[in-house]
């Protein structure tokens, strides 16, 4: 049994005859020299770098970023068939992820800063010096929860003990 | 022809059919793309994050994967440039199947699916090489420290390869995100040649010439092409920079 409604027929929507098909071939295999284009010059680069002394420089990582989203951009808009949706759809699709995207390197790279710095591994080491101190000692966990007794998360321990 | 055809914007919210004009399959195809995509730039924001924090020991790649299958020669990134070439090469006969499905060109669909399946065996054997010969490392090897539980006292040890503890190259740290992301990236490859083989034999069997379309080809390709989409940020990220 099927069902049926008076929707339209997505499946088939994008369908098309020989004629268009020619031209489609055409544009799919010109991405892909463009695509190989991109890779080989990558690769001639990228090969070249450590002699030349590029290796690690600023210039070198836009070149290679810029190509590499070129490369993305080719195979999301051609291959996947995204540049020939609906405009809604390409929104739905790309805004939520770039937004997502951004951000969490829009985080990295403010927050991760820090990271490793001086003031916070201080913070953490007394409560480790304390604890690695009382292993070596033979003690059991009791001094353990002395020695953490500032510790907020002490308590939780003991509940697990 | 759905390509050319004008789409007024208040006409397609006005309900009687889906304003985005893509069949709900395609639609969750896109949809669980997106949300491995976000893994994907997870992982390799978190290894950039990691590479900048340890810049100065951090090793370079092309230090690394030298090898090239029967050639005793440095040849820094050929390798990888042939892995490159292999999984864009399969992109496109991946492509050319999805437009021959578009025509209802059954052999057309057969002959292309063919080759990115060969393609995408072909690749995975290329990385279980690659990782073969990261994880089984140089003749000359390194020395590390390690700490003798005889003698309590530490003793330098040659050492060859890597694994998730012990890097060769350098810090583990390079070794795990290396296992982790292209190991990530094999796995979603390694799907994909079996999704695109059942694909194949449905084709043969012509079970979508018995539906009236080959939409099951295009929604796997997406898949596929998402896949060289991934190893073109890795080849980047991992290898180039």
């Amino acid at each position: 049994m099927e069902f049926h409604d008076d929707y339209p027929s997505y499946e088939t929507m994008y369908n098309h005859d020989e004629a268009y098909g020619k031209k489609a071939r055409r544009t799919l295999w010109n991405v892909f020299w463009i695509m190989l284009a991109i890779t080989i010059g990558e690769l001639i680069v990228g090969f070249m770098a450590p002699g030349k002394g590029w290796s690690g420089s600023v210039w070198l990582k836009i070149f290679f970023i810029s190509f590499t989203i070129i490369k993305a951009g080719y195979i999301v808009i051609a291959f996947m068939h995204l540049g020939h949706e609906v405009k809604f759809f390409k929104y739905m699709i790309l805004v939520p992820y770039l937004l997502f995207m951004f951000y969490i390197i829009f985080i990295v790279l403010t927050e991760g800063t820090y990271s490793g710095q001086k003031a916070n591994v201080t913070r953490v080491d007394p409560i480790l010096i304390q604890q690695q101190l009382d292993l070596q000692k033979g003690h059991g966990h009791g001094s353990g929860h002395e020695a953490a007794a500032g510790h907020q998360e002490a308590p939780k321990e003991e509940a697990h003990h | 022809m759905a390509h050319t055809a004008e789409y007024d914007a208040k006409e397609a919210w006005s309900g009687g059919q889906s304003p985005f004009r893509v069949s709900y399959g395609k639609m969750f195809m896109w949809f669980f793309l997106i949300s491995d995509a976000l893994t994907f730039g997870g992982l390799l924001v978190s290894y950039g994050f990691i590479r900048h924090k340890y810049a100065e020991i951090w090793p370079k790649a092309e230090n690394v994967f030298t090898h090239f299958p029967f050639v005793e020669q440095h040849l820094p990134l050929a390798y990888v440039g042939l892995m490159t070439f292999i999984l864009i090469m399969s992109s496109v006969t991946m492509v050319l199947a999805v437009e021959a499905g578009k025509r209802m060109d059954r052999r057309g669909v057969l002959i292309w699916m063919f080759w990115t399946i060969i393609g995408g065996l072909a690749f995975v054997g290329s990385q279980a090489w690659e990782w073969f010969h990261f994880i089984k490392g140089t003749d000359t090897g390194a020395m590390r420290n390690v700490w003798d539980m005889a003698t309590q006292k530490y003793v330098l040890q040659e050492w060859h390869g890597a694994n998730m503890t012990v890097n060769e190259y350098g810090v583990p740290q390079f070794a795990n995100y290396f296992f982790f992301i292209t190991g990530f990236h094999g796995t979603h490859v390694f799907s994909g040649v079996v999704i695109n083989f059942v694909i194949f034999m449905n084709a043969i069997n012509g079970t979508y010439e018995k539906r009236g379309h080959y939409e099951m080809v295009e929604k796997v390709g997406l898949y596929w092409h998402f896949v060289d989409l991934v190893w073109v940020f890795v080849f980047t990220f991992f290898y180039l920079l």
